[in-house]
């Protein structure tokens, strides 16, 4: 264990477990002994007087203290918990928020409806479904194909378009009178939005793209992992006294359920005596060509992703047959989109899109951190690149170490003559 | 016009490297930056400010050395630069922190009414983007998020082009607003010399929570409903299989080929049965 | 930009920031610009320092949260082959106690923030992020102050310190030094070996903050004239090897051939063993001597530090001799300011300062050095194989008598090389240093 120069022994943080919370922060009483630098906690080893208390605080045995001392009562987690905990009572189901788009429910939101059967069989209730909008009853019905057991529905003029605060508080009122102990949204814009809304009204806890949902059975709690520092650190997130504990979900990472179309449920219709301000307004609404009739790389079975190490439009034309004859699409990586090869639509990664294919074949991507956090839900991974240590090339199922414009062309010859008798088996 | 940015600085993740052999960040000494779209935000503000008048106050929430952040902002024309540096503020989560904010901003009213607080979509270490409608809540704000182009501030209203799901949109809202920006709002300025230093010269507001007022419940750990339980590895990915090409590319591909329509006949078979539009993992 | 200053110094590294806290020290209004995004950001070096010199311009340095790695209490000298080799070492409690910080290692990004932090707190007016293309000159050819690279980027200045480091382009620009020839800098790469406080205070025998230095010589830059060194730090090592530059295009070696290769030597592996790999950088040294000084003043500007090809090869001391002349430069500009005269004459007292002080005088004293391994490669080559022979010879007890071992070692060192370039050798070494 380390000491200072005056002798004392202090506590050293391991950075690479840090996750930034700052609980440690929060728990020292020197001032000047702890700060925070590049989202690590950092100690000052000549002003830490080795009390442990950071140690104590550590969610992640991110700390080294080793000291034997009086180990002290540990507090209460926060203020008012008793309080709390009765505020957490009488909070029943989990409710998924069904955006709407031009009449359909979001994609995302059956998907969350199936990640919320589990979680509601799990903890013995029911799947509710929050629903805004006008002339949305078709959509109800389609909530509970989608295996919701009560629909509760606010169908208005008001809510024709979505409106921040307008849906917000919509949303936070069913809350308050429905009692959800758990509300999933799509991390979605318009999801994105509204969930912050909800949360600071309702001052519930909100964790953000989580691409995992499961029940802590013995306490009841919602426990939300999310992927921290690009992916490399997963960390489980809990919300002890606040209910509903609020979650958004990608698109894409919670499988689609099975559509019932016999499956019964209730509608239940509220009446949130809302009002449509007459602002905000939206003046005109410009759809994205690309987006409707174009190619959506987020939807894609199969995606050729073109990397820096692929970064010639000459070749383009070869990738995109090897897409084609899977049936997939090309994306790329930033640094392709920066070269002005592909548009930034096609972009895979932290500032581009999320995908996850059943196939991703990465040509000539190395991998860096931002693009991994982007197409880590992937089912395969093959990875083509000259550098057998580069970070795709490591986390690829099928990494084929070679020059992309020896290996594309063979495998475009071996999968044609292949595909014939796959196709043959499949239908 | 008093407009106000909140910016964050955020660890430089361009600069993590992975560590091949643990395949985990290598995170010690990675250096802080003013989130990447918290300098596009407080360019509007100062573009705005420059069309309309006015004047741009920076905030943010974070250590003392949080302010090498505010001083670049600064030396992008901002007006005045505050630290909100507490222990207090420790641990907080977005409901925390946004009250935080909002505190600061209800403190700035009190002297200078603000017609509009720009944040940036989303800071680049957590990707939440949850800060801004936060605050815009606690403010009781239009909350007007994605902002692709300001089109006109004029007589109490605010007309922008938003980012939304499956296009954009041009909206109208009453100010006092809230925005959060989009990338490719605007570029971000080369400081020009005088600007910058000014913005070295410049003194820094650091104001704790007894300077904000407020709720002390509602900061730091105890206003943060929500909590890191654990932390774990994410699940390494396959485990994969190496081929090496350059030695006799032909036999080694056809072997890849032959393994892989071998073990993984299951998912071709879904993908080449689907058209290429249905969703990728309906089954 | 509008306002003037005093002093307008390029370059915050050990010279720059040196003259910096003078400066300010004395109440000279003095801007300091630095082209990384701060001090320190473009930095590397093996990262040793010396407390005496600091404590010239800070006193107080150890009360200043002085970002230390390791206290220097012993230094070691290898002489190498590519098998085995020579340690000759020199440990001094004294070191740890009384002459604490004689000399010590630091993470020089983190040291120069840290140096330009204090400059500031001076007074100092640190412009980061700003890069220097060109100087201001009146029509008699004076410098009369810096332009940046940024929009009302001219600032005037009385006088203005060139401290930009080795290769900077602004002595070239501006003629102020000649072109660097490769003969006359050595390219060296670093690498840092990650590894725990604990397993660094084993591996070496230290412990409480001490640590070891070591040069190493010999046979392991590939025959090439260079050498290496090994650093601790708190909780890492810092390897460097670098060889001259003009060499590496005569040998057609690759840097990091050479530092992989040193990192297995049988002498280095268990030092690091275990060890994960930090950074990797490369970077160049002054190491032309005396002949390459360029005149280090004229009208209104004088250069210091690397800018100045101040380094002291044999003793791989750079930034001791940066921080000393930016002290002198320092001193000079302070004096000229009260003259009010910041012609080349009045400025020509640094000149005379720095003749007198050990940093010219060491410089002078191996003069010959840099040409003398230039001209010996035996060094490099012959010379450490004849030594690794006897080394071997003498310690294996095989039944030979230590007098038949004698004989055989002296036949296979003039099997090496003549005894007539033994002697040669050692003549032109001495006179090369004496």
């Amino acid at each position: 264990m380390p000491k200072n120069s005056k002798g004392r022994e202090i506590a050293e943080i391991i950075p690479a477990k840090c996750i930034g919370c700052e609980r440690c922060l929060a728990a020292c009483p020197v001032p000047e002994a702890m700060t925070m630098e590049g989202g690590v906690a950092i100690i000052f080893p000549e002003v830490c007087i080795g009390c442990g208390r950071c140690f104590d605080a550590c969610p992640t045995e991110a700390i080294i203290f080793e000291r034997v001392r009086k180990k002290k009562a540990a507090k209460p987690e926060a203020a008012g918990a008793a309080e709390a905990a009765a505020s957490v009572d009488g909070h029943k189901g989990v409710a998924v928020f069904i955006e709407v788009y031009q009449g359909h429910g979001a994609e995302v939101s059956w998907e969350l409806m199936g990640k919320a059967r589990e979680l509601a069989d799990k903890l013995g209730t029911q799947v509710l479904g929050f629903l805004l909008g006008h002339n949305v009853k078709p959509v109800a019905e389609e909530a509970i194909a989608h295996g919701c057991d009560t629909v509760y529905m606010a169908d208005s003029p008001a809510f024709q378009v979505y409106l921040s605060k307008l849906y917000g508080r919509a949303v936070a009122k069913m809350c308050q009178q429905v009692k959800p102990e758990i509300l999933l949204l799509g991390a979605t814009a318009m999801g994105r939005d509204l969930s912050g809304v909800v949360a600071t009204i309702l001052h519930a806890g909100l964790t953000a793209d989580c691409t995992g949902l499961d029940i802590d059975m013995e306490k009841r709690l919602l426990l939300m992992t999310r992927p921290t520092f690009g992916g490399s650190i997963m960390a489980t997130i809990v919300c002890q006294n606040q209910r509903p504990q609020m979650s958004t979900v990608r698109p894409r990472v919670m499988k689609l359920p099975r559509r019932d179309p016999g499956r019964k449920g209730e509608i239940r219709t509220l009446d949130l005596g809302a009002q449509a301000d007459s602002l905000p307004q939206v003046i005109e609404f410009m759809p994205k060509a690309h987006e409707v009739g174009g190619v959506d790389i987020t939807k894609a079975p199969v995606l050729v992703v073109v990397g820096k190490g692929a970064c010639d439009s000459r070749h383009l034309p070869m990738l995109e047959d090897l897409a084609r004859l899977l049936g997939g699409a090309v994306g790329c990586s930033r640094a392709v989109v920066q070269a002005g090869m592909l548009p930034y639509v096609r972009q895979v990664g932290q500032t581009g899109k999320t995908v996850a294919p059943s196939i991703y074949i990465g040509v000539g991507v190395s991998g860096a951190v931002q693009h991994l956090v982007g197409m880590q839900g992937s089912d395969r991974i093959i990875a083509i690149n000259t550098d057998p240590h580069a970070p795709m090339m490591q986390i690829a199922d099928y990494a084929l170490v070679g020059d992309y414009l020896e290996v594309v062309p063979r495998l475009i010859k071996g999968i044609e003559a292949r595909l014939p008798s796959l196709k043959g088996v499949s239908s | 016009m008093h407009i106000v940015a909140c910016i964050k600085q955020v660890p430089d993740t361009t600069q993590v490297k992975i560590d091949p052999e643990t395949n985990t960040l290598v995170r010690a000494g990675v250096e802080s930056i003013c989130n990447p779209y918290d300098l596009v935000a407080v360019e509007a503000g100062v573009r705005v400010a420059e069309k309309y008048g006015g004047k741009v106050t920076v905030i943010t929430m974070g250590p003392p050395q949080a302010d090498s952040a505010l001083r670049q902002c600064l030396s992008l024309g901002a007006s005045e630069a505050i630290l909100l540096s507490d222990r207090a503020f420790a641990g907080s989560d977005t409901l925390a922190t946004s009250y935080t904010l909002a505190q600061a901003v209800n403190k700035l009213n009190a002297t200078e009414p603000v017609s509009l607080v720009i944040c940036g979509k989303q800071a680049i270490d957590g990707d939440t983007a949850q800060t801004g409608p936060g605050l815009a809540t606690w403010m009781d704000y239009t909350q007007l998020t994605y902002v692709v182009e300001i089109i006109e501030v004029a007589d109490g209203f605010i007309t922008v082009k938003r980012e939304v799901e499956g296009g954009t949109e041009v909206i109208r809202g009453k100010l006092p607003a809230l925005l959060t920006v989009e990338l490719e709002l605007n570029p971000v300025r080369y400081a020009t010399l005088p600007e910058l230093v000014r913005s070295l010269r410049q003194e820094i507001k650091v104001l704790g929570a007894k300077d904000i007022g407020g709720e002390p419940e509602r900061y730091g750990l105890k206003g943060s409903p929500t909590s890191v339980k654990q932390i774990f590895a994410p699940p390494p990915h396959g485990g994969g299989k190496v081929f090496e090409t350059a030695s006799d590319s032909d036999k080694v591909i056809e072997d890849f080929l032959s393994t892989f329509f071998e073990k993984e006949s299951s998912i071709l078979s879904e993908v080449l049965s689907s058209d290429g539009s249905d969703h990728a993992q309906e089954q | 930009m509008k306002e003037a200053f005093d002093v307008a110094i390029v370059g915050a590294g050990p010279a720059g920031t040196s003259a910096a806290c003078i400066l300010a020290g004395a109440g000279v209004k003095t801007i300091l610009f630095e082209r990384g995004e701060y001090p320190g950001a473009k930095n590397m070096s093996g990262g040793v320092l010396y407390g005496q010199e600091l404590a010239r311009v800070l006193p107080d340095f150890a009360e200043r949260k002085l970002p230390i790695e390791r206290n220097i209490i012993e230094s070691r000298l290898w002489y190498l082959s590519k098998e085995g080799g020579y340690n000759l070492g020199y440990r001094d409690a004294i070191f740890a106690t009384e002459r604490k910080h004689n000399v010590f290692t630091v993470g020089r990004a983190r040291f120069d923030r840290w140096y330009a932090e204090q400059a500031r707190q001076k007074g100092v007016l640190v412009v980061p992020g700003t890069v220097v293309v060109d100087l201001l000159r009146d029509g008699s050819g004076r410098v009369t102050g810096v332009v940046t690279g940024r929009a009302e980027g001219e600032v005037t200045a009385q006088v203005t310190l060139l401290a930009d480091g080795v290769n900077s382009p602004l002595a070239a620009l501006t003629g102020f030094r000649r072109e660097v020839k490769p003969e006359h800098v050595a390219l060296a790469v670093k690498e840092v070996i990650d590894l725990p406080a604990e397993v660094v205070d084993q591996r070496f025998g230290v412990s409480g903050g001490n640590g070891v230095t070591t040069e190493v010589l010999g046979d392991i830059v590939g025959g090439m004239n260079g050498v290496g060194v090994l650093y601790t730090n708190s909780a890492s090592i810092s390897l460097c090897i670098g060889a001259n530059l003009a060499d590496f295009a005569t040998f057609k070696l690759k840097p990091y051939e050479l530092i992989e290769e040193f990192k297995q030597h049988p002498m280095v592996a268990p030092l690091i063993a275990g060890g994960k790999s930090l950074e990797y950088v490369a970077h160049w040294l002054p190491e032309g001597g005396y002949d390459t000084i360029p005149r280090l003043y004229g009208d209104g500007y004088l250069i210091a530090g690397d800018s100045a090809m101040l380094f002291n090869a044999p003793h791989r001391e750079g930034s001791n001799l940066a921080m000393a002349s930016g002290r002198m430069a320092a001193e000079t500009v302070i004096e000229a300011l009260e003259r009010g005269d910041c012609s080349r004459k009045s400025l020509a007292d640094y000149g005379e300062r720095m003749a007198q002080s050990f940093v010219l005088q060491d410089m002078k004293k191996y003069r010959g050095f840099g040409p003398f391994l230039h001209h010996h490669k035996e060094i490099f080559n012959e010379l450490p194989r004849a030594a690794t022979f006897a080394g071997r010879e003498m310690i294996t007890v095989n039944g030979v008598s230590k007098r038949e071992k004698q004989k055989l070692i002296f036949r296979n060192a003039r099997k090496e090389t003549s005894l007539l370039k033994y002697l040669k050798l050692l003549w032109s070494g001495w006179r090369a240093v004496k």
